[in-house]
C-alpha cells in the first residue's frame, strides 16, 4: 500500500538530518545537523516532539543506547529511518522536482 | 557532580513529558549543563537548563493539546473514564494553548495578578515578622510585662519605680519569674578601643523570665542585686565573637565598664533578643534607699506566667497587690494601678495598628487585581461563547466546561503567583532597606525573608486568588454559551446581558475599593503634612548633638563633672562657627524617657495625685542654645552653682497642670520625699515637644547640672552645638575637643537635630508612602478596568451603534451613550466607596494627626481624582463608539 504521507517541512528536515547522521542520530545531534545545514537554530522541544510524531506514523523507529555515567546513568534515544520513510522522503524529492521544472524562468521574473 | 541536572529538573519534565521520554531528555540536558558549567558560572548555567526546562514542557504540552484536538470533540463524553489527572493535564494544556494565543491578555493579566500577589507576599512577609512569629524565646506566650499605669494613659506606658518591683515581687503569686530592666549604654574599655555599647542593667530573674541560659557560664545570683556585689556582667554572643575572639576561657576575665572592673560570669545565647540589642548584661543593682524609692518610675518589668495561669489570672493577682499598695501609700501610688500586657504589645507598641493597616491596603490592591483579571476573562469568556456554545452542543457537560475554564485560571495564578514572586523577593528587599531605624527594635525584623511560610501564603493567595477571579467568569461565560446562537456573528443584542452585569458589578467594586484606599491615603497624607507643619518649640535647623557619658570610677565627684563640662563647652564655644553649645541630659527626640514624681510645698495632704515631670539637668546655655523662649521669671545663670540656693526653671506644660491660674515662679517643690530638699522656682519658659511631633509636650522641669540635685545623671550628657556651618565641618572638632580633654573618653555619633526629628516621623512616612504607592496601583487598575469593560462593550454593540447611526442617531448621543454607562459605574462604586471609606477612617483614626476622619476635602478630593480617572477611561472607547462608521458596522 503506498499511502501517500502528508509531511510537513519541518518533519522533512528532521528526517533528512536523521539519514546524514546515520547511526549518530538523537536528538541533540539532530538539532545541530539541522543548525549547521540550515542556520536555523530550533528549539529542543521541537526536535524532541517532531522526533516522536515521526515515530508514531511510524516513519522512524528508536532504540535506547547503554546508559553511560556522564549523563548521570540516562541513555540516548537513537532514531532510524523506516523503509517507509524512505519511499516518502524519495516520493516527495520526485513531486517537488517534477513541479519545480521549467519553473527558472518564471521564479526569475517573479 | 558531572551526569547531573539542577534539582528538581527531574520531578518537573516527569510531571509534563510522556515517560518514555523522560529518561533520554534528562540526558540530553544532562550534558548541556556540564559542557555549559565548563564556559559559566554555576548559576547562570542552572538557570540556562530551568530555562531550557520550561521551554519543553511548554512545547510537548502544546503538542499534546494538539493531538487532542485532532480528536473529534465529543471525546469530552466520550471518555467519562478518564482520571481526573489525565484530564487536569488535558485541560492545563488546552488552557496553555488558549493563554499563548493571546499575549497581550496575557501580559495585561499577568502584570496585575503579579502586582496584586507580589506586593502582598512583601507586605504580608513584614508583618508576619513583627505581628505574628513566634518571639525568640521558649514557651514566649507566657511572658507578659507590667507596667503602672494610670487611669488616663491609655497607651501602654508608665515605668515601674523600683520599691513597687520589689513589693510586686514579693507579693505575687502568679509567676515563676520576675525581673526589672533598665536600658543604658556603657562605655567599654580595656578591650581594643574604648566603645559605648548598649546595654541592660537587670534584676536575677531575667534570663530565666526569659527561659534562656547562658552558652557559657551561669546567669546572675540573687545576691549579686546587692550594691558591692553586682560587679558581674553577661556578654552578648556577639560581642564575644567581635571583641573576644570566641574564646570560652572568657569567663572569669575582667573588663572595664565606665571604667569599674566587672568579671565576666557567661556568655548570652545567639538566640538572646532585646528590642535595644544589648551588647553587656549586669545586674541591677538596688540598695536600701531604692528598695524605698517610690517616687522615681526608672524600670521595665517582665515576667513569666506560672503554667495555667491565665493572663486574666495574673491581671487579677497585680490588681490586688496594686490595691494594697495604694492603700499603705496613697501619696506615691494611688494614682497609678499595675497592668498586664502580653510582653509583644510592648516591643511593637503603637507600630502595631499601622501593619495592619498596611496589610489591609495591600488586601485591597489584591481584590482590586481579581476584580480586573475577571473582566478581562470575562471578556475573553464572551469572544469564546461559540466555541463553548458548541463544545456544549456536541454533548460536553456544563460542568466539564467550568473546569476547562477553573483550570485555566488556575494556571493564569499560578503563572502570576510565580511572577508576583519574584516582585515580592525585590519589594522585601527594598523594604528592609527603607525600613525607619526605630523599626530595627522591632522583634523578628532581622528575620523578614521569603521563607517557606510566606511562599506558602503566596501559594494559598494564588489558589484564593484564581477562584476569586476565575469562578464569575466561568459560570457566566458556561451559563451564557448555553443561550448562545451559533450563528456567525452572535449578533444579538440581548446576550451577555447576565456577563455584561457581573461585568459592571466587578468594575462597581473596584470603583469603591479604590476610593477606600484613596481616601486612607489622603488622610494620612494631610496627616503627615499637619504634623511636618508642627513647630517643635526649638529651632532644629543647625543644631549638632553629641553624647557623652562620663565613668563613675574617674568622674566620682561631682565637681569634676562640672569642671569637664565647663571646660568642654568653653573649647567647643571657640571653635569656628559655633554660635552657641549646651549640655543636658536628655535631648528631645532622642528616645528616651524618665519621669520623677515631686511634691509641691504647702500642698501636703491636699492633692492625693503625686505629680510628675521629666526632669532634665542642664548647663545655663542649653534652652537659649535651642531657641526656647523664656515667658516669665529668671534664667538661670552661672552663679546658680552648689552652695547657692537649689533653682530651677517649669515649662509652660507644668505650669499650666500643678499650678493653674497661679503663677508658678516662686513656688519651691522637692523630688526627696523622707527629708525635703525644696527647689525654688525661679522662671517659666516655653514648650518643647520631647518625644514625638504629634504628642502633647510633657511638664518638664529643668534643674542647673551645677546643683547636686540628682547629680549622678550629670555625667550622661549631650552636647547641643548651634553652628553656621554644615555638620561635616563642625562634627570632627566636637569629638577632637572631647578627646583633648580626655583620650580615654568614648563619644557618641555627632547627628544634626532634623535628623533626629526625621527618624521621629519615619515610621509614619513609611506607612504613608506605602499605602500611597498601593491606592496608586489602585486607581491604575481601576481605570484600567474601567477602560478595558467600557472598549470591550463598545466592540460588542457596534452593530447595535450602527443601526442607531444608520437611524439618525448623532456622534453626541452615541457619546452620551458610552459615557453615562462610564458614569453610572462610577457614580455607584463612588458611593459605596465613599460609605466604606468612613468605616476605613474610623479605623486608621488612631494614626490621623490634626484631621477629622470624616474631612469633607478629602472625601471631595477623592471623589474629582475618581470622576477625572473615569472620564480619562471612558474617553477613547467613547470616541471609537461616536466614529463607527454605520456602513461598515452593519456590513461586518
Amino acid at each position: 500500500m503506498t499511502e501517500s504521507l502528508a509531511l510537513g517541512e519541518f518533519e522533512h528536515v528532521v528526517l533528512l538530518a536523521v539519514l546524514r547522521l546515520g547511526d549518530a542520530a538523537y536528538a541533540v545531534a539532530v538539532r545541530d545537523e539541522i543548525a549547521r545545514h540550515t542556520g536555523r537554530r530550533v528549539s529542543r522541544g521541537s526536535v524532541y516532539v517532531t522526533l516522536d510524531r515521526l515515530e508514531t506514523k511510524g516513519c522512524l523507529r528508536s532504540r535506547l543506547a547503554d546508559p553511560t555515567p556522564e549523563r548521570g546513568g540516562r541513555a540516548k534515544r537513537y532514531y532510524a529511518l523506516r523503509p517507509r520513510a524512505i519511499e516518502a522522503l524519495k516520493e516527495n524529492r520526485r513531486t517537488l522536482a517534477a513541479m519545480w521544472r521549467g519553473l527558472d524562468e518564471q521564479l526569475g521574473r517573479v | 557532580m558531572t551526569g547531573d541536572v539542577p534539582r528538581g529538573v527531574a520531578r518537573v519534565l516527569a510531571v509534563v513529558l510522556p515517560s518514555e521520554h523522560v529518561d533520554p531528555v534528562l540526558g540530553d540536558l544532562a550534558d548541556e549543563y556540564a559542557s555549559r558549567r565548563s564556559t559559566q558560572p554555576g548559576w547562570r548555567a542552572a538557570a540556562g537548563i530551568w530555562i531550557e526546562t520550561f521551554r519543553l514542557c511548554a512545547v510537548f504540552a502544546l503538542e499534546r493539546a494538539r493531538r487532542d484536538r485532532e480528536l473529534p470533540p465529543i471525546a469530552d463524553t466520550a471518555e467519562p473514564r478518564a482520571s481526573l489527572s489525565e484530564a487536569f493535564v488535558r485541560d492545563l494544556a488546552v488552557g496553555a494553548r488558549m493563554l499563548s494565543r493571546q499575549r497581550a491578555f496575557m501580559a495585561v493579566a499577568l502584570l496585575t495578578l503579579a502586582l496584586g500577589i507580589g506586593a502582598s507576599t512583601a507586605i504580608f512577609s513584614f508583618v508576619d515578622a513583627v505581628l505574628w512569629r513566634p518571639l525568640p524565646y521558649p514557651a514566649a506566650e507566657d511572658m507578659v510585662a507590667l507596667f503602672e499605669q494610670r487611669p488616663r494613659e491609655g497607651r501602654l506606658s508608665g515605668l515601674v519605680a523600683p520599691a513597687d518591683f520589689v513589693d510586686w515581687r514579693e507579693g505575687s503569686r502568679a509567676f515563676t519569674s520576675m525581673a526589672a530592666v533598665s536600658e543604658s549604654m556603657l562605655n567599654l574599655t580595656g578591650v581594643g578601643e574604648g566603645q559605648r555599647l548598649p546595654a541592660l542593667s537587670v534584676s536575677p530573674g531575667f534570663l530565666d523570665t526569659l527561659a534562656l541560659v547562658p552558652d557559657f557560664g551561669r546567669t546572675f545570683r540573687a545576691e549579686e542585686e546587692l550594691p558591692g556585689n553586682s560587679h558581674v556582667v553577661l556578654l552578648s554572643n556577639g560581642l564575644w565573637r567581635s571583641h573576644f575572639g570566641a574564646d570560652p576561657a572568657v569567663i572569669g576575665r575582667r573588663v572595664l565598664l565606665n571604667a569599674v572592673p566587672y568579671d565576666v560570669v557567661g556568655v548570652l545565647p545567639s538566640s538572646f533578643w532585646w528590642p535595644t540589642k544589648p551588647d553587656v548584661v549586669v545586674p541591677l543593682a538596688l540598695d536600701a534607699a531604692d528598695r524605698r524609692l517610690r517616687a522615681l518610675h526608672a524600670f521595665k518589668v517582665i515576667a513569666r506566667r506560672k503554667p495555667g495561669v491565665s493572663l486574666a489570672q495574673a491581671s487579677a493577682d497585680m490588681a490586688a497587690i496594686g490595691a494594697r499598695l495604694s492603700e499603705q501609700y496613697p501619696v506615691e501610688d494611688g494614682a497609678h494601678f499595675p497592668r498586664v500586657a502580653s510582653v509583644r504589645e510592648t516591643f511593637v507598641g503603637d507600630v502595631g495598628p499601622s501593619l495592619v493597616v498596611l496589610l489591609g491596603a495591600v488586601g485591597f490592591v489584591l481584590l482590586i487585581s481579581c476584580a480586573n483579571v475577571a473582566t478581562l476573562l470575562m471578556a475573553r469568556g464572551t469572544a469564546r461563547r461559540k466555541e463553548l456554545a458548541i463544545r456544549l452542543a456536541l454533548g460536553a457537560p456544563h460542568r466539564r466546561i467550568v473546569r476547562q475554564l477553573m483550570t485555566e485560571s488556575l494556571l493564569l495564578a499560578s503563572l502570576g503567583g510565580a511572577c508576583g514572586v519574584a516582585f515580592a523577593w525585590w519589594g522585601v528587599e527594598a523594604l528592609r532597606l527603607a525600613l525607619p531605624v526605630r523599626y530595627n527594635a522591632l522583634p523578628g525584623v532581622a528575620m523578614i525573608a521569603l521563607d517557606a511560610r510566606i511562599l506558602l501564603t503566596a501559594l494559598l493567595m494564588t489558589l484564593g486568588t484564581s477562584v476569586l477571579f476565575g469562578l464569575a467568569p466561568a459560570f457566566t461565560a458556561a451559563r451564557d454559551a448555553v443561550a448562545a446562537p451559533m450563528n456567525e456573528e452572535g449578533r444579538s443584542g440581548t446576550t451577555g446581558i447576565h456577563a455584561n452585569r457581573v461585568r459592571s458589578a466587578l468594575v462597581v467594586l473596584e470603583v469603591a475599593l479604590s476610593v477606600m484606599l484613596l481616601v486612607t491615603a489622603m488622610l494620612l497624607l494631610a496627616s503627615f503634612k499637619k504634623l511636618l507643619d508642627v513647630s517643635p518649640g526649638f529651632e532644629p535647623e543647625r543644631l549638632l548633638t553629641m553624647r557623652v557619658t562620663l565613668p563613675q570610677a574617674k568622674y566620682g565627684d561631682h565637681a569634676r563633672i562640672v569642671q569637664f563640662y565647663d571646660a568642654l563647652l568653653e573649647r567647643v564655644r571657640s571653635m569656628p562657627g559655633v554660635d552657641g553649645a549646651g549640655i543636658v541630659t536628655v535631648l528631645p527626640f532622642a528616645g528616651a524617657d524618665s519621669r520623677a514624681g515631686f511634691k509641691i510645698e504647702g500642698r501636703d495632704g491636699q492633692s492625693p495625685v503625686p505629680v510628675r515631670a521629666n526632669p532634665r539637668l542642664m548647663s545655663e546655655n542649653y534652652l537659649s542654645t535651642l531657641g526656647v523662649p523664656l515667658v516669665s521669671g529668671r534664667a538661670i545663670s552661672p552663679r546658680d552653682a552648689e552652695g547657692t540656693p537649689a533653682v530651677a526653671l517649669i515649662n509652660q506644660a507644668a505650669a499650666r497642670r500643678f499650678w493653674p491660674g497661679q503663677d508658678a515662679v516662686g513656688s519651691r517643690i522637692t523630688f526627696s520625699f523622707d527629708t525635703p530638699s525644696w527647689i525654688e522656682i525661679v522662671g517659666i519658659v516655653g514648650d518643647i515637644k520631647d518625644a514625638a511631633l504629634d504628642a502633647d509636650s510633657d511638664p518638664a522641669v529643668y534643674l542647673p547640672y551645677r546643683q547636686t540635685a540628682f547629680a549622678s545623671q550629670a555625667r550622661a550628657m549631650s552636647v547641643v552645638v548651634r553652628t553656621s556651618r554644615s555638620l561635616a565641618a563642625v562634627g570632627p572638632g566636637l569629638r577632637t575637643a572631647v578627646r583633648e580633654l580626655d583620650r580615654d573618653q568614648p563619644v557618641g555619633p555627632v547627628r544634626d537635630m532634623p535628623e533626629l526629628i526625621g527618624e521621629s516621623v519615619a515610621p509614619r512616612r513609611l506607612n504613608l508612602l506605602l499605602v500611597s504607592a498601593f491606592a496608586i496601583m489602585a486607581i491604575v487598575l481601576t481605570g484600567a478596568g474601567l477602560y478595558g469593560v467600557l472598549g470591550y462593550l463598545v466592540a460588542q454593540r457596534t452593530h447595535e451603534i450602527g443601526i442607531r447611526m444608520a437611524l439618525g442617531a448623532s456622534r453626541g448621543r452615541v457619546l452620551v451613550l458610552v459615557l453615562r454607562h462610564a458614569g453610572a459605574m462610577t457614580v455607584a462604586g463612588l458611593g459605596l466607596g465613599l460609605a466604606g471609606a468612613l468605616a476605613c477612617a474610623r479605623l486608621v483614626s488612631g494614626l490621623l494627626f490634626g484631621i477629622s476622619p470624616t474631612d469633607p476635602a478629602v472625601y471631595a478630593g477623592v471623589s474629582v481624582l475618581l470622576i477625572a480617572v473615569a472620564l480619562l477611561a471612558a474617553a477613547a472607547p467613547a470616541r471609537r463608539a461616536s466614529r463607527v462608521d454605520p456602513l461598515t458596522a452593519l456590513r461586518g
